[in-house]
């Protein structure tokens, strides 16, 4: 016996389905979205100080960066916002946050929904719910 | 002291419906709760139901909710409780008699994780024993400790909804196997426990290290295990 020896299985022998892999991606997407907030306030800030803002419009423009949701709020020039690299930037942190989010709601449901039918049925209309919630957003940030 | 002891009853029967019975007696501040209950069947009502064995914390036959908290009635004292004592059985689990649950689904659960030791390789030269170090002995250790009491699973959220979420103490007994290092079947358990009622089902509530008896830290084997399924780490 090798007492020192150390006991490890190859991903080909114990597997990765589905369920975990979801249990991963929620783990990774709520730091992923840790990041993106991060780096959206440090950008809105910069901004705010360059465009003499209080913080209340910042946040807007952090978080809510289509122009016509912040020109009626008088948020002054929104030129960086609608440059391509701060698009993907929202598209990133929407989508994640809504795949995220859904399956957080579908786990918990699955909690307190008893039969294989009432959870399929949450399920669909989450993910539903998570396509049309997803490609809204994409057309206000894509479009406006 | 004196003790007023509220106690689920249920006889399907004679019941039609669930209801309470109330006692009042008197009692020692150090008195276990099983004995409340001996007393109330002894010189009240011979028809109530429960389940004890050993009487001492060992064979985890008389786990129930105690004011509202799974333990097992023979190791609660009065003193830990109070005066106003309400007994109920263990959510998730059909009911058969007044404190007696249906415990089949549970260890039908239980039996899922392969729950026994497998090894089929020839033996050592000398044919007598798979030895094993000290430290490789004291990576499971916590979790021999399950006597299946059932109080960890009952109290989990996420089998009071459905039946077939492995549980904590299932999830325990494959902790204790999969970490044991004379033990060959670590792969064919951990595929057990990465499907849709495996391991990924667990919230980390903490209701079930805050329930067990044994005081076995659950939550942190349930994450020791997510964390192999990633890494492969058996160690």
């Amino acid at each position: 016996m090798n007492r020192s020896e150390s006991r490890s299985l190859p991903l080909t022998k114990r597997g990765l389905n589905f369920e975990m892999l979801m249990w991963i991606f929620t783990r990774l997407t709520a730091l992923a979205m840790y990041a993106l907030i991060l780096f959206a306030i440090i950008g809105a800030l910069i901004m705010g100080a360059r465009q003499d803002m209080n913080l209340a419009d910042v946040l807007r423009w952090g978080f809510m960066p289509n122009s016509p949701h912040v020109q009626s709020t008088d948020v002054p020039d929104l030129g960086p916002w609608s440059t391509p690299f701060w698009r993907i930037v929202a598209s990133g942190l929407l989508l994640i946050a809504t795949a995220h989010g859904v399956h957080g709601l579908v786990v918990i449901a699955d909690d307190y929904i008893v039969t294989p039918r009432g959870r399929n049925t949450v399920r669909g209309i989450s993910i539903a719910f998570m396509l049309m919630m997803s490609f809204i957003g994409l057309y206000v940030i894509w479009t406006s | 002291m004196q003790v007023t002891l509220k106690i689920f009853r249920y006889n399907p029967e004679v019941d039609k419906k669930i209801h309470y019975e109330t006692y009042n007696f008197e009692a020692q501040e150090t008195d276990r709760i099983l004995d409340l209950l001996e007393h109330v069947k002894g010189y009240f009502d011979g028809t109530l139901s429960f389940r004890r064995s050993c009487a001492h914390g060992v064979c985890g036959s008389d786990a129930m909710r105690i004011n509202g908290r799974n333990m097992l009635a023979c190791k609660v004292l009065v003193r830990d409780v109070g005066g106003q004592i309400t007994i109920e059985p263990l959510l998730g689990l059909k009911i058969q008699k007044d404190l007696i649950v249906d415990m089949e689904p549970f260890f039908d659960n239980y039996k899922k994780v392969l729950p026994w030791f497998i090894n089929d390789s020839p033996l050592p030269a000398d044919e007598r024993e798979r030895l094993q170090s000290p430290q490789q002995r004291a990576r499971f250790d916590d979790t021999t400790k399950c006597i299946l009491c059932a109080a960890c699973t009952t109290s989990c959220p996420t089998f009071w909804a459905n039946d077939d979420y492995l549980g904590p103490a299932a999830i325990v007994t494959a902790h204790r196997f999969i970490y044991d290092s004379r033990d060959e079947a670590a792969a064919e358990r951990l595929h057990i426990l990465s499907e849709t009622s495996g391991v990924a089902r667990c919230h980390t509530a903490y209701n079930c290290t805050l329930a067990c008896p044994r005081e076995i830290e659950i939550t942190r084997a349930i994450g020791e295990l997510k964390m192999s399924m990633i890494t492969g780490k058996l160690d």
